[in-house]
């Protein structure tokens, strides 16, 4: 079974090299660098951090090149994108109130027996509503998907099986961070879930979220102020029950509470698991194998050392 | 009385040796929660606190401490508070405003330099300052043969790291957007918040008038050099995003009535405004008292006041509230509301000054301009 090495940040100190000494090479390097979009393949310090060569599959660039080509593969593309987008804003748009009232709950002060149902169903109306969410976006998907596969698009299936014979002749996967919905997408088009479930992967911050089977985004310190943890989308779903938390400490509000707790007990039973700059959690089978300089949120919203 | 003051007195009148150790000792002015203390230490006959606040005694004398060659002077000043001054000291005939020795920080501006008062809770926000790991973007100078100013005009164009040609990039035109760059270190901040993903990386030409008294008051050549001669130019010269929300107008006291006014006549070039401190000047009733300066500045806005229209889609205002304009400004929001734009109004314990405009930075540009944040996790 593949070993799956989710990091934090890569910046300022990068922990790559040490995770890759960990592990032994069966063959050559490659990496994913899509969430850097226009950048996607300046991995000039990703080599010389890996100390040897790194191949980038470009999948990025070329989509951008198959769009190109295939006008109604990119309008095909476009469609769902645009669906996708008003989606979250309908989505966001029950998940804010739905939140706040649970917020309130779990804040309040009352009588306990009386106190403790309403809070339990107000949480069970949140993960019904990213339950809900995520079925409707899985539908799009599978649209999208039944329409690409009565479509001839020769330039697509071309660079498709390119990147895969390079992915199936590498030792090892990096995938790096970055724009985590731009890197998801690619991934996805060019349908590299089944190999990447094969292979040993290094991934870190966005990378390490869509590895998993929820993709959440969240920033309690955004210039606009604080927003709501939100779905995102299913990820690959190669590693379960565990939701990455890249940036934690500056992106959580560990201050607030009731906040932490509602986002572990919203999520639960998947670990919510911080990856800051130096963590590094491996996974086997979903299960997490070892950690270091990783914490998740408890039930309570307190901050406690992940251990293997 | 300040607690340290008091406590210096509270034994005997101070020698100049006790003196020297308080002064050496303590940072000054002396800041406690609400209050600030104002602190003189020399031989005069009269020290006066100076400040740019309106609304307020501009001017305030210090009291000499009995015995001593100390001054000082105790006000209220809420949290978070901060404005800028000098002291005018009075030696016999000699009347000379000075910088206050005892404060090493000063705000800059086209006039000088004046001393900053920051009170408790004040603090510069951090994404002004120069940050090693942020990439920095790139100044070049664009001249434009202005037929409507029949002249030669330098407008320097900021590129963020990492520009390239086969990108398209939203664009914002600064008024003085040279003095944004030397006194509220416009460079340094897009730096920054483009490294943290809060705002797009995006172009910025800094444009900076010869005569702003007068292009700057809602002067149509202005308006016409901006929408028919630079911007044109600009989309020549780089790749922009040819939307019109992602293209915007910037601009502080007159610079804020230019960007409006620009708007008023091009509502279908530029989408996002942000405005500071604007001087939009007006009059209910007869004539305004402002100067001949604000007679075309009058005229504009009570123009849009009796015909206002949407003249853009998003919408920034900042203002200080210890300056006179904050009354214009709290004025035209809900009219600017009322024509269906998002309208965002921060006020800020701040007066007419480029570090107040400085720190408004981060919410007016997210705002206008929201960056990938949300979706990047690097």
């Amino acid at each position: 079974m593949s070993v799956q090495t989710l990091l934090g940040p890569q910046s300022p100190t990068p922990n790559l090299k040490q995770a890759m000494d960990s592990m032994e090479l069966s063959g050559p390097v490659v990496c994913i660098t899509a969430g850097w979009r226009d950048s996607e393949g300046e991995i000039d310090d990703l080599i010389a951090e890996a100390g040897q060569p790194v191949e980038d599959l470009m999948i990025y660039h070329r989509a951008q090149d198959v769009f190109a080509s295939e006008p109604d593969f990119a309008a095909l593309q476009r469609e769902r994108q645009d669906k996708l987008l008003e989606l979250q804003q309908l989505y966001r748009i029950r998940l804010n109130p739905t939140l706040l009232a649970a917020r309130k709950l779990l804040r309040m002060d009352a009588q306990a027996d009386l106190l403790r149902l309403e809070q339990r169903a107000a949480i069970s109306q949140v993960r019904a509503l990213d339950r809900h969410h995520v079925r409707r976006l899985a539908s799009i998907h599978s649209d999208f998907d039944a329409r690409r596969a009565s479509m001839d698009i020769p330039a697509a299936t071309a660079q498709r099986e390119q990147v895969h014979e390079t992915l199936e002749n590498a030792g090892l996967v990096l995938i790096a961070g970055g724009h985590v919905a731009v890197l998801l997408n690619r991934i996805r088009l060019f349908r590299l879930g089944a190999l990447l479930k094969r292979k040993p992967v290094i991934a870190w911050s966005a990378g390490a979220m869509v590895l998993c089977d929820r993709i959440v985004l969240f920033h309690d310190d955004a210039p606009q102020g604080k927003r709501d943890a939100e779905v995102l989308d299913a990820g690959l779903g190669i590693v379960q029950n565990l939701i990455p938390l890249p940036h934690a400490r500056s992106r959580l509000d560990w201050s607030s509470r009731t906040r932490m707790a509602l986002f572990s007990r919203r999520f639960a039973p998947a670990i919510c698991a911080t990856l800051d700059n130096g963590s590094t959690l491996q996974v086997q089978n979903s299960r997490i194998i070892a950690a270091s300089a990783s914490s998740v949120i408890t039930r309570t919203g307190r901050k406690k050392g992940l251990k293997a | 009385m300040n607690e340290l003051i008091a406590a210096l007195f509270a034994e005997a009148v101070p020698d100049g040796a006790r003196i020297n150790a308080f002064i050496r000792d303590n940072d000054f002015p002396l800041v406690e929660p609400g209050h600030v203390t104002f602190v003189y230490h020399g031989q005069a006959s009269e020290v006066i606190l100076r400040r740019w606040i309106s609304g307020m005694s501009t001017a305030q004398p210090l009291q000499r401490l009995e015995g001593t060659d100390l001054w000082a002077l105790r006000m209220e000043l809420p949290e978070n508070s901060r404005f800028e001054y000098k002291f005018e000291v009075v030696i016999g005939d000699t009347r000379q405003l000075v910088l206050d020795e005892l404060n090493g920080v000063l705000a800059h501006d086209p006039f000088g330099a004046n001393s900053v008062c920051q009170g408790h809770g004040y603090e510069r926000p951090v994404w002004t300052l120069p940050d090693e790991e942020a990439r920095g973007g790139e100044l070049a100078s664009l001249n434009v043969a202005s037929k409507v100013f029949a002249m030669q005009r330098e407008v320097h164009i900021y590129m963020p790291a990492r520009f390239r040609r086969n990108r398209t990039y939203p664009l914002l035109i600064v008024h003085d957007g040279l003095d944004y760059l030397r006194y509220a270190d416009l460079k340094t901040v897009l730096d920054n918040l483009i490294h943290r993903q809060e705002i797009p990386a995006m172009i910025v030409a800094l444009t900076q008038s010869p005569d702003r008294l007068v292009e700057y008051t809602g002067d149509p050549r202005q308006a016409s050099f901006l929408a028919e001669e630079l911007l044109p130019l600009l989309n020549e010269k780089f790749p922009l995003l040819n939307d019109r929300n992602a293209r915007g107008l910037a601009g502080a006291s007159l610079g804020g009535v230019s960007a409006l006014h620009t708007a008023s006549c091009y509502p279908e070039l530029f989408g996002q405004l942000l405005l500071q401190s604007g001087s939009f000047a007006f009059s209910d009733l007869g004539h305004h008292k402002k100067g001949p300066v604000f007679d075309p500045v009058v005229r504009f806005v009570n123009e849009y006041r009796s015909n206002p229209f949407p003249l853009a889609d998003r919408i920034y205002m900042s203002c200080g509230i210890y300056e006179s304009l904050i009354y214009e400004n709290r004025s035209l929001l809900p009219l600017l509301q009322a024509q269906g734009m998002q309208v965002q109004f921060e006020e800020a314990r701040d007066a007419h000054n480029w570090e107040n405009w400085r720190d408004r930075l981060r919410q007016g540009l997210t705002w206008l301009f929201p960056g990938p944040l949300w979706m990047v996790y690097e």
